[in-house]
């Protein structure tokens, strides 16, 4: 070995040096998160709460010095609930921003649009739309879906109506909207599986001013359990209403949208609101005693100067739901010990019973659901209290 | 299906009215103007602010309202139809005013949200009373009272004759010293009025949506097209034909096929009687 | 109208910058943007004969684009169809439905005929979530790409280059031979072009099937580019992008448009930062556009040329040769 000669040190310095700083360039460079979110148009309240969440989650990590020494990064776009701007701001934060991951899109109509981009350019995406076709083991190898699937949604409520309040004579309603459509299809496959055909079903545009009708005819068809599968406020508002007004005694089961804090000033007398279940989550459902799970409280006492003084009046899984995305990240980050988007995937294929606040996670190889099929409770509709709700009674 | 013709007599008065307000504007600017089905929303929307957010007593708010959609109706005048119409190009007030159209639903969009809330009850009223509902008389009471106010201003009113004239032909009216600016403001302005008014007393059956404004410009229109242009018994035909038409369809055929069936209703009688059932076929000057 | 040499070595300089766009392009979310761009003016260009030149307000001309872009995911995709052969399929669908469109609607006045094509494209988009069997209604159909050479990201710009220099050739040739003014004369005043000679309806209902065609053609690509199409991709919003591209970039022009067009499909990426204002600055840019300068973009590159390189006005002044027509007038009048 020839000896370092003062020249040839001179010669390495540079180099060495180099070595160093893109080290220390790489050490130091942030973690890149891509946020896909609709904070105007539909679904905006549900965008601007997950919001919440993904900021302070991302947040609470920084403070604590990052991932490895990385800081995190997060970069929204406003997608206005338009598959175009989606699809474009996708494209734009995986080519021009260079990120590690992309989260969201919240509404399923632009993440069946986006999903494939993200899928192309090799990125991982967490997907928080519940349209069954957006996750795929072949098709997209990279996106993990934290979120239930609107399968899981639907087995439950059906399971609730026909099992539990023992109906079997179903009328399904849907709205004229995509999610509507597809939502009231599957849900009467569903209901065929466990051998029981609607006695009315009807797509009622979201704008429809008065629902007389439609309620009138399933009355009439003998329907003994209304099954509404929107998520839009002014209809489910109006279904209600008219239920009410009509004297008609019947049990409402359906979308978790049925109990969404809005609807408590469009319903004309507050108890039209009883006798309505909705499809929830376990980790926002309050015990016998009135406590929430651990995981809920312990993010709620965090969070508490953040959401605004007093009681919070929209639906804390959504901030859940947010928070989680980013945990999911920062575990997956220390598992692979990098951002290496193969070595990401292989990380969350193998993540089994991850304990976040909104769910456990579970996903394999075959696997690109992670949400456990345990943690969809049925909930009093009316029975929202600074954000959660209580159990519907067995 | 009684249930169904009463709704639908209700949203085709809405219809109906937007359909007026359209003949308002159009009797001193030959404009038909996409801002029509906003100025209905923003009475509706700021009807429900003043009663909910301000609890004021309702003739204040209507009082409110109104003024909102007078207000609204002048800006639509001064920003969109004054120096367009000075070009005498009829592309651009239809991109003016749907630019304005656009600005002003986002506007509302981003502060009153997107999701529709809730009109209070006007009159006192149980909630059982069916179809004697005011959520339905209301509308039709305001259609019929909009439409005998407005011939009673055109008949006995000295500014309803310079309606009159202007539209009759606003060349002679400017010669005869009429400020044929400051009458089209005016007539915007109670456009706008009228349009505020409907919006406010629709408000129960529409709830108060920011999107309202694009789909009552449409179906207005289209009450406004089969009535025929220019007549006020026309537009209450056209929108009662319409929204019992809608209704009554839906009631048979389901609601996936409720755009088509309205459109479908346009076409045919565009086909058949071009001016529309009470128009009137007005000579082309060549 | 002939073309002068400076012209076409303008042409050919930018026929070269737009070939060589996948080299110098920043990154692919740039190429992707010039690949929309491309999709929009396929539509656009057909379209502009129908608004910029024939003066019919057509708003509702994505319901031509939504049947383009399902018909080619349906028959490409699901029936598994060579993309190419979709394509011409897609092109002969929206021709079709355009002729449908057409002739009840031509002979509307301006307002009505805007307001039958708005309609028009909400039936579309009911239809398409009506016949989910089909269509796939709310949950979408994926759409298949294009296969080799036109499989990458620079295969697919070419694609849409070469159909959209096309589509433009064809508008171009439209515009500047006799049927583009036959269209300028109807726009103007129709009683005019009837009086001279032009078949006024025949005339509108042929640019608009051709538009019809376009845009036809236009959703097959834009489509592809998606890789997904939905419902909500067909919205209203983006029939009047289209509208709006063209009287921004100046009626009775084809470059006009063609700068209104990328201007304006860039200009929400530039302004995504804002979020929340995007719409309504989109509006008031819109409206202040439509006030100050109506004829357009290209009239602003037009005073901005004549006030660098002002036109030489020749005066020719008449000057007869008196004597001859002196003699001539008393030969004929003996």
């Amino acid at each position: 070995m020839t000896t370092l000669t003062p020249t040839r040190w001179v010669a390495l310095l540079p180099a060495a040096a180099l070595l160093a700083s893109t080290s220390a360039v790489q050490a130091q460079e942030p973690i890149r998160i891509g946020w896909l979110s609709s904070l105007t148009g539909a679904l905006s309240s549900a965008a601007i709460a997950e919001n919440q969440g993904v900021q302070f989650a991302v947040d609470e990590i920084n403070k604590a010095g990052g991932i490895n020494g990385r800081k995190l990064e997060l970069i929204t776009r406003d997608t206005g609930g338009e598959p175009t701007k989606a699809v474009n701001f996708a494209q734009q934060l995986a080519f021009q921003e260079k990120v590690h991951f992309i989260i969201g899109p919240v509404n399923s109509g632009e993440s069946l649009a986006t999903v494939p981009i993200v899928a192309k350019a090799g990125l991982p995406n967490l997907v928080i739309g519940t349209v069954d076709e957006l996750t795929n083991p072949k098709k997209y190898p990279r996106a993990f879906r934290l979120i239930n699937t609107n399968r899981q949604w639907i087995d439950a409520a059906n399971d609730y109506a026909l099992n539990v309040l023992k109906r079997r004579k179903v009328a399904v309603i849907g709205d004229t909207s995509g999610y509507g459509t597809s939502s009231a299809k599957t849900a009467t496959e569903l209901l065929a599986k466990a051998g029981v055909t609607p006695v009315y079903s009807v797509l009622i545009d979201a704008n429809k001013t008065d629902l007389t009708d439609e309620l009138n005819k399933a009355q009439a068809a003998g329907a003994d359990v209304i099954m509404p599968w929107s998520a839009a406020t002014g209809l489910l508002a109006r279904l209600i209403n008219t239920r009410g007004d009509m004297g008609w005694d019947v049990p409402i089961v359906g979308h978790s949208a049925m109990m969404a804090p809005a609807l408590r000033k469009l319903l004309n007398k507050p108890e039209y609101w009883n006798n309505a279940f909705a499809a929830g989550y376990q980790s926002t459902t309050y015990d016998a005693k009135g406590k929430l799970p651990v995981g809920t409280q312990a993010l709620m006492d965090k969070m508490r100067g953040k959401l605004g003084s007093g009681e919070i009046d929209y639906m804390l899984w959504w901030v859940a739901l947010g928070y989680d995305t980013v945990k999911v990240v920062e575990h997956a980050i220390r598992q692979a010990g990098g951002t290496d988007p193969a070595a990401i995937q292989k990380a969350l294929e193998n993540t089994k019973g991850l304990r976040g606040v909104y769910a456990t996670y579970s996903w394999g190889p075959d696997d690109r659901n992670g949400f456990p099929d345990v943690g969809i409770v049925m909930n009093v509709a009316s029975s929202f209290k600074d954000g959660c709700y209580k159990a519907a009674p067995r | 299906m009684l249930a169904a013709l009463i709704a639908g007599l209700a949203t085709g008065a809405l219809y109906a009215a937007a359909a007026l307000v359209y003949n308002v504007m159009f009797s001193t600017s030959k404009v038909l103007s996409v801002t029509t089905g906003h100025t209905a929303m923003l009475g509706g929307v700021f009807g429900a602010w003043f009663l909910q957010t301000w609890n004021i007593p309702v003739p204040i708010a209507l009082a409110g309202s109104v003024a909102v959609g007078a207000l609204f109706g002048l800006i639509t005048d001064l920003v969109a139809i004054r120096r367009v119409l000075a070009r005498s190009d009829e592309h651009l007030w239809l991109l003016s005013t749907l630019a304005l159209a656009t600005m002003v639903q986002q506007a509302v969009a981003l502060w009153w949200g997107t999701e529709p809330k809730p009109f209070p009850r006007l009159i006192p009223q149980g909630f059982s009373s069916g179809l004697a509902d005011q959520k339905y008389w209301l509308p039709v009471a305001l259609a019929a009272v909009l439409a005998i106010g407005l011939e009673l201003f055109y008949r006995r009113t000295l500014y309803g004759k310079l309606f009159l004239a202007m539209s009759e032909d606003s060349f002679a009216a400017r010669a005869r010293g009429i400020p044929t600016d400051r009458i089209r403001a005016l007539s915007y302005v109670l456009a706008g009025a009228m349009g505020g008014l409907a919006g406010f007393a629709a408000g129960q059956l529409t709830f108060a949506y920011f999107a309202l404004g694009l789909t009552l410009t449409l179906n207005g229109f289209i009450a406004l097209a089969v009535g025929g242009l220019g007549s006020n018994v026309g537009a209450l035909a056209g929108g009662a034909a319409l929204g019992i038409l809608s209704s009554v369809a839906t009631y048979y055929l389901g609601g996936e096929y409720q755009q088509t069936i309205s459109v479908g209703l346009l076409m045919l009688v565009l086909l058949l009687k071009p001016e529309g059932l009470f128009g009137a076929r007005a000579g082309r000057v060549v | 109208m002939s073309v002068s040499l400076r012209r076409q070595v303008a042409l050919v300089a930018a026929g070269c910058a737009l070939a060589t766009v996948p080299w110098w392009a920043g990154d692919m979310y740039q190429l992707h943007l010039a690949q929309l761009i491309g999709a929009y003016w396929v539509l656009i260009a057909g379209l502009n004969l129908v608004v910029g030149f024939s003066g019919q307000l057509s708003v509702g001309h994505v319901g031509l684009l939504a049947i383009g872009a399902y018909t080619f995911a349906i028959l490409a995709g699901t029936h598994g169809l060579h993309p190419a052969l979709a394509t011409a399929c897609a092109g002969g669908v929206g021709a079709l439905c355009g002729l449908l469109l057409g002739l009840p609607s031509l002979r509307l006045p301006g307002f009505y005929f805007a307001m039958a094509t708005l309609a028009f494209a909400l039936i579309v988009s009911e239809i398409i979530l009506a016949q989910s069997d089909l269509t796939g209604g709310g949950v979408g159909l994926a759409v298949p790409g294009f296969p080799a050479p036109f499989d990458t990201p620079q295969g697919t710009y070419w694609l849409i280059l070469l159909v959209a220099a096309v589509v433009t050739w064809l508008t171009w040739n439209v515009a500047r031979f006799m049927w583009g003014r036959g269209l300028i004369a109807i726009r103007d005043s129709v009683v005019t072009a009837q009086a001279a000679g032009v078949p006024v309806f025949r005339a509108k209902l042929i640019v608009f099937v051709f538009s019809g065609l376009t845009a036809g053609v236009a959703g097959s690509l834009f489509g592809s580019l998606q890789s997904y199409v939905t419902p909500d991709t067909f919205i209203f919003e983006l029939g009047l992008f289209f509208f709006v591209c063209i009287i921004i970039g100046g009626r009775g022009g084809i470059l006009g448009p063609l700068v209104g067009t990328s201007i304006l499909t860039a200009l929400p990426e530039l302004v995504a930062p804002l979020a929340k204002l995007g719409t309504f600055f989109y509006g008031l840019l819109l409206l202040v556009v439509v006030l100050l300068v109506p004829e357009g973009i290209g009239r602003l590159f037009e005073l901005a040329l004549e006030r660098l390189r002002p036109r030489k006005v020749e005066s020719a002044p008449v000057r007869p040769d008196l004597e001859r027509l002196s003699a001539a007038i008393r030969k004929g009048q003996r």
